[in-house]
């Protein structure tokens, strides 16, 4: 019990570090001010040390965790649990900057190819007991962790980044197929199997060291090791021993992080116990964290109320009834998505008008122009919406040059989001610019004929080749995604004038994505992307012309090459300065409308904020984390968030 | 009599056949991208998809897949789940789930018959007065008022009333009143309509007003021969409810997280479960059809005038 | 026959005088003028509640069909001003706007409108397909056992199954709907009609009139059919709340009407996701579709009642 007392002076002296400095902050930043952000009384530190912290973190999940096989999971949910469970080589501090984990220490080349780290030596794997089992963690287990996603047997999923970056395990990868198939007899399943330790770029130079050799540089990459389960270790011989079970319940799988799953009830309840023999276990604040499943988002926030979960995410509605009861103080706003809602256009569908349309720079301005996003944003925020639009692609306060200046405010992006898109009339200006371009008077559009679309099996459609434009929507059945539908056809029929446009809606349940928007069963998708890790690249490389992103199949050259340019970058400044200018060339030519994140809403917690690690592309890990007897404030969120982000931009500035 | 239960066994296994066979051929109709959920499709390519896809076993012809189930089904393995629950053991599935959706299947099932059976009688004894008008009252306002609205009344505001939890928790026996009452508040008016309908109906025979005029009350008209000859097709049924118990709310398990059986099925057509549906098919058909014959057993049992077999 | 009957000491002959023979009534009181479809609705009518109920259906259909034609109010007419989204009732909108702002009042009305149309159409296929199947099954020994196959099967089979894979191969329309709507509850109705038809045949009333000689088409159309007819009505009357909460599953498992059509099972379904938020959001439309459930409900049932001639006295 000595350890959160020293835990909670090492935080309050990093806040009041922040204090310190906050002596003079700029007047704009003043949180006093501004009547929306209340701020306490009490200083960060004072907040800090003046609470009761619990020894429970009681939290819930809303869908099944229908497996931990961190290599073979389809499910982003999973990784929630198995980052407090499997330690990566490095992790992230409260602040996102990268701090030894299981690697010690770590180097890597000159051109970032070539990345070795030392793994922490005396790390053994525990069972769904906590009990030790003499297994300890090496180097090896890393490789292992590759040998197993590299086997098509295995079924490992979201394999592409990983596949394509490591060396030679794209050739070790298909090879094995190959020959599962039969399309290859010059060599047996164990001869390629062997081939392993020669061909694949990740190696153990002794027990405690490992090294990834990779195919092109990746100043990422220790961003990707937090975003992707599949650079975690393994203990191989325990995995294949457990063959098709490895991991499908907490009894068949082994465990190496600050958590192991002692209780497990399919579709109701998970328990998370504090591992003994963590190698950082005076970080673990929290010995037990209680998961139950609440399939119903209202029954939640009542659970909250009464104190039998200990966070709650509240939607926009919900936000409004809570305004003057008891609770009103401690709704807070959700703090950042990486992931941007966008609209994709379909450059090669079926159908001939909106086809034509499309390629047409002026028609895709005037729908650019013609959604009023702050009205869609209130849908999600009906108090802040600003919050929430976002017109670049890549999220903001995630990407930093070396100044610590964020990507998003290179001059070219910045001009994007300093743009008002909400402009009618210069929407419908474009629209009639583009039916001067592409019909004749009677208003029949070049070219094309009258014709049945087929979208099968979202619907056929049939088309008259005359004004007005037929644009065919296809989005899920989700209650909420047809709401935001519903209003952006009005407001597109609106602006533009349904004498020129005729929107139609359909909405598509199940198999969306591999149904619709792969085989382009659509004019207008709606969709999210998420940066992934902190490069743009992660998102642009795939957007382009023969990306695995570029789901429209638009054809963009001068994108393609600023991708390039920025690829062969010998600076990391230079790079940036390239995505963003590749970036803003996607935008302004709207061959995609990126139009709002993610974010939705508020939450309440009793959690104290910004006492974990900061992860940004990963899963939140309980590290660290100070559970109170009571609802956090607003009041008190924004006085730390003041001082947090004072210490933050400290922090990353001496990284 | 043994021929007749022989034909009965041969009729049915003819009918869960073709059940399961067209079930099994309707799935393989299916688009193959609706193995994958959305997030998988974005992050694989269409190459890497077709090899976990022939891995699995899922491009063989469906005649072959179907000879394959087979062959592991008399072996006693009942396969594994593809996309619901990877990788999870159907059977370590089916012998978790079933059981708390039986308990709760089971206690729901006595309290609606025992229930029912007194609000029937109550509607009967007190026909036109108003214990029959509450009654029917009650029954119009289950059927009515959709399911959605009385359940989450019942879920947050009688928990409120009572302190009862808002959630099912398997070792706060407090915790699994609320759930049941839910789903027994259908079949209390299904049980009451129908015994009410029957007795009514009973009452109006012949020996039922001979009794009377002999002298009987109708107290003991009704106790001693009304209502058994009223129970009689009602018991019909029992043999069906009772097996069925196993297959769950979809609803009333989602609101109180019941972790049973009750989605199982539409979430795992939805997501395309081959092998989860097919089990579940398989096991739903056959337990239909043994329902249907015991309910024919039982009745010739507890009715001596019915006879399973002509000119015997 | 002038002689005049003696009049019973008892009686005060001021009040009470013997009738005089009269030929052509005494004939007459051998024949009674039972009209069994005459006696069917005056038993039927002679319930208040039911008069009522009737009365609330009528007002329901008049108001679904004349509604829409005379009001100004479009249903579907978006707002784009967040402050317009959501509202409480209010003079201007009588039971506030959804989510997009939109008259719930309005869209209640084309909503049962739409829910109406579709409920007759499912419950003319169902009940109409279903009786001619059952009388078909009923009538015909041979057809016996794979009629009970096919109701084995069908019933068995989850719908669930070809419903996806519908949903899969067919735009979402009306049309769509309907057909997966209408898919099954044909073969309930017509095993429920075959055992109705059976037992008819061979009851004993119609047993005796066919022992005395009477032709088995005179039978049929004067006992059996009447009888039928009244079911049709009955099963009709409770098959169209059904099909109006069918819809609502319908669009669960995907094969829904377009986005924009507005039915009472759409109208509840998007309310129930703000519920606990905006109650009053689902007041009318469940209202009405508990009020339809009811009515149509005691309707059916009273009118069998009514349609049985022993309840006829």
């Amino acid at each position: 019990m000595k350890r959160l007392p020293a835990l909670l002076l090492a935080m309050v002296m990093v806040f009041s570090l922040a204090a310190c400095q906050s002596q003079k902050p700029p007047a704009s930043n003043t949180p006093g001010n501004d009547p929306n952000k209340p701020v306490s009384e009490q200083s960060a530190d004072d907040i800090l040390s003046t609470k009761e912290y619990l020894k429970t973190y009681k939290t819930s999940f809303s869908s099944s965790y229908a497996s931990f096989n961190y290599f073979s999971t389809a499910y982003a949910t999973v990784r929630s649990i198995v980052a407090n469970c499997i330690d990566g080589l490095v992790e992230p501090d409260i602040y996102g900057v990268y701090i030894p984990s299981l690697a010690e220490k770590w180097e890597h080349n000159e051109d970032q190819t070539v990345w070795t780290f030392y793994i922490r030596k005396g790390v053994n794997w525990v069972d769904h007991t906590g009990a030790d089992t003499g297994l300890s963690v090496t180097a090896q287990d890393f490789v292992d962790g590759i040998r197993y996603i590299g086997d098509p047997l295995n079924g490992a999923y979201s394999l592409r980044v990983v596949r394509n970056l490591i060396e030679g395990l794209y050739d070790y990868y298909w090879d094995l197929d190959d020959i599962d198939c039969g399309d290859k007899t010059d060599m047996t399943r164990e001869q390629a199997l062997a081939r392993f330790n020669d061909m694949v770029g990740v190696k153990a130079l002794d027990e405690y060291t490992v090294q990834y050799t990779l195919t092109s540089s990746a100043p990422y990459f220790l961003s990707l090791i937090e975003s992707s389960m599949l650079l975690l270790p393994v203990e191989y011989d325990y995995a294949v021993a457990q063959g098709e079970d490895f991991a499908v319940d907490n009894e068949h799988m082994l465990y190496c992080g600050g958590y192991y799953i002692s209780h497990f009830e399919r579709d109701k309840a998970i328990t998370l116990s504090k591992n003994p023999l963590y190698w950082d276990l005076e970080h673990i604040t929290v010995d037990t964290v209680e998961y139950q499943m609440i399939p119903e988002g209202t029954t939640s926030l009542e659970m909250f109320k009464r104190g039998e979960v200990d966070s709650v995410s509240v939607e926009a509605e919900e936000y409004l009834t809570l305004q003057g009861t008891e609770w009103a103080n401690g709704l807070i706003p959700t703090e950042r998505s990486l992931s941007t809602n966008y609209l994709w256009l379909d450059f090669a569908g079926a159908n001939p008008e909106f086809n034509t349309f499309v390629q047409n720079e002026n028609f895709r301005k005037a729908l650019q122009y013609s959604l009023d996003r702050v009205a869609i944003a209130s849908l999600r925020d009906p108090v802040n919406p600003q919050r929430i639009l976002r017109g670049t692609i890549n999220a903001e306060d995630c990407i930093y040059d070396s100044n610590g200046m964020d990507y998003t405010d290179y001059p070219v992006l910045k001009a994007i989001k300093e743009t008002d898109y909400n402009n009618p009339k210069l929407a419908r200006q474009y629209m009639e610019t583009a039916v001067s371009e592409l019909c004749d008077e009677e208003g029949n559009i070049k070219g094309i004929s009258a014709t049945q679309v087929d979208y099968l099996p979202v619907g056929t459609f049939s088309v008259d080749a005359k004004l007005p434009v037929t644009v065919i929507y296809v989005g899920t059945d989700d209650e909420n995604e047809i709401v935001m539908a519903q209003l952006m056809k009005s407001m597109v029929e609106e602006a533009i004038g349904k004498d020129l446009i005729d929107f139609q809606i359909v909405c598509f349940s199940g198999w969306t994505y591999g149904t619709v928007a792969d085989p382009l069963n659509y004019d207008i998708y709606f969709d999210s992307l998420s940066t992934g890790y902190a490069d743009p690249s992660g998102l642009l490389t795939r957007m382009t012309t023969d990306g695995a992103e570029n789901v429209g199949c638009y054809t963009v050259p001068e994108y393609d090459e600023l991708v390039d340019r920025a690829m062969e970058a010998d600076t990391f400044e230079k790079r940036l300065a390239y995505f963003a200018e590749a970036e803003a060339y996607l935008c302004n030519g709207a061959y995609v409308i990126p139009f709002i994140s993610s974010l939705r809403g508020y939450y309440m917690t009793n959690c104290m904020p910004f006492t974990s690690p900061l992860t940004l592309y990963g899963n939140s890990k309980f590290k660290g984390t100070l559970v109170m007897d009571r609802p956090l404030t607003l009041a008190e969120y924004n006085t730390l968030d003041a001082a947090y982000e004072l210490a933050r931009a400290e922090a990353l500035k001496a990284d | 009599m043994r021929k007749y239960i022989l034909s009965r066994i041969l009729r049915s296994l003819i009918t869960v056949a073709i059940v399961f066979v067209a079930v099994f051929m309707l799935l393989r109709l299916m688009p193959l991208s609706g193995y994958f959920p959305q997030e998988i499709l974005k992050e694989t390519d269409e190459a890497t998809r077709m090899t976990y896809l022939r891995n699995q076993g899922l491009l063989d012809h469906p005649l072959l897949q179907l000879w394959r189930f087979l062959q592991r089904l008399f072996q006693g393995d009942l396969g594994r789940s593809l996309t619901v629950y990877p990788k999870v053991p159907i059977s370590t599935l089916l012998k978790e789930k079933i059981p708390v959706t039986a308990a709760f299947g089971f206690a729901s099932m006595v309290t609606g018959i025992v229930l029912g059976i007194a609000l029937g009688l109550l509607m009967v004894r007190y026909k036109d007065k108003w214990g029959d008008r509450a009654g029917t009252v009650y029954i119009l306002l289950v059927r009515a008022i959709p399911s959605l609205i009385y359940l989450f009344f019942i879920q947050v505001w009688v928990s409120k009333w009572f302190h009862l939890p808002l959630v099912f928790y398997k070792n706060r026996p407090s915790s699994w009143i609320l759930p049941t009452i839910c789903l027994s508040l259908g079949s209390i008016a299904y049980y009451a309509l129908w015994l009410r309908r029957f007795m009514v109906d009973e009452e109006n025979r012949d020996y039922v007003k001979f009794a009377q005029v002999k002298g009987l009350s109708k107290k003991e008209v009704l106790r001693r021969h009304v209502f058994k000859n009223a129970v009689i097709p009602l018991t019909v049924y029992i043999p069906t409810d009772l097996l069925f118990i196993i297959s769950g709310s979809l609803i009333i398990e989602t609101l109180y997280a019941i972790p049973g059986t009750g989605g199982l099925l539409t979430s795992a057509i939805k997501a395309q479960d081959n092998n989860l549906v097919q089990v579940i098919v398989l096991m739903y058909a056959v337990l239909s059809v043994v329902g249907v014959f015991l309910g024919d057993l039982l009745v010739a049992f507890v009715d001596p005038r019915i006879k399973l077999t002509e000119g015997e | 026959m002038e002689q005049e009957k003696r009049p019973n000491a008892l009686l005060d002959p001021l009040k009470f005088r013997a009738a005089v023979y009269d030929q052509i009534r005494s004939e007459d009181a051998g024949f009674s003028n039972y009209s069994y479809w005459r006696s069917t609705l005056r038993t039927f009518f002679k319930s208040k509640a039911v008069v009522l109920l009737v009365g609330v259906v009528i007002l329901l259909i008049l108001m679904s069909v004349f509604y829409p034609i005379f009001s100004d109010v479009d249903p579907t007419r978006i707002s784009r001003l967040p402050l317009e989204w959501n509202l409480r009732p209010s003079r201007e909108h009588w039971f506030g706007t959804d989510t997009l702002g939109r008259d719930i009042w309005a869209r209640a009305w084309y909503g049962v409108r739409n829910s109406f149309l579709l409920g007759f159409a499912i419950a003319c296929s169902d009940v109409g397909f279903g009786t001619i199947a059952g009388a078909l099954w009923g009538y015909n020994k041979k057809l016996d056992p794979f009629m009970i196959e096919l109701y084995n099967i069908m019933t068995n089979i989850p719908s669930t199954v070809y419903l996806v894979l519908l949903a899969y191969i067919m735009n979402t329309s009306y049309l769509t709907l309907f057909i997966s709507m209408a898919s099954r509850g044909w073969i309930v109705e017509a095993r429920f009609f075959r055992n109705r038809i059976l037992s008819l045949r061979d009851s004993e009333y119609n047993i005796a009139s066919k022992c005395l000689g009477t032709s088995m088409r005179r039978i049929a159309f004067r006992n059996i059919i009447p009888h039928i007819i009244s079911l049709i009505i009955m099963e009709a009357a409770l098959c169209i709340p059904y099909s109006i909460g069918a819809e609502v599953f319908m669009g669960f498992v995907g094969v829904g009407m377009p986005v924009d059509a507005i039915t009472l099972g759409n109208i509840v379904n998007q309310g129930r996701a703000s519920f606990t938020l905006h109650p009053y959001q689902m007041l009318l439309p469940s209202g009405i579709l508990c009020l339809i459930t009811v009515a149509f409900y005691v309707i059916g049932n009273k009118f069998a009642d009514a349609s049985d001639p022993r309840n006829h006295v």
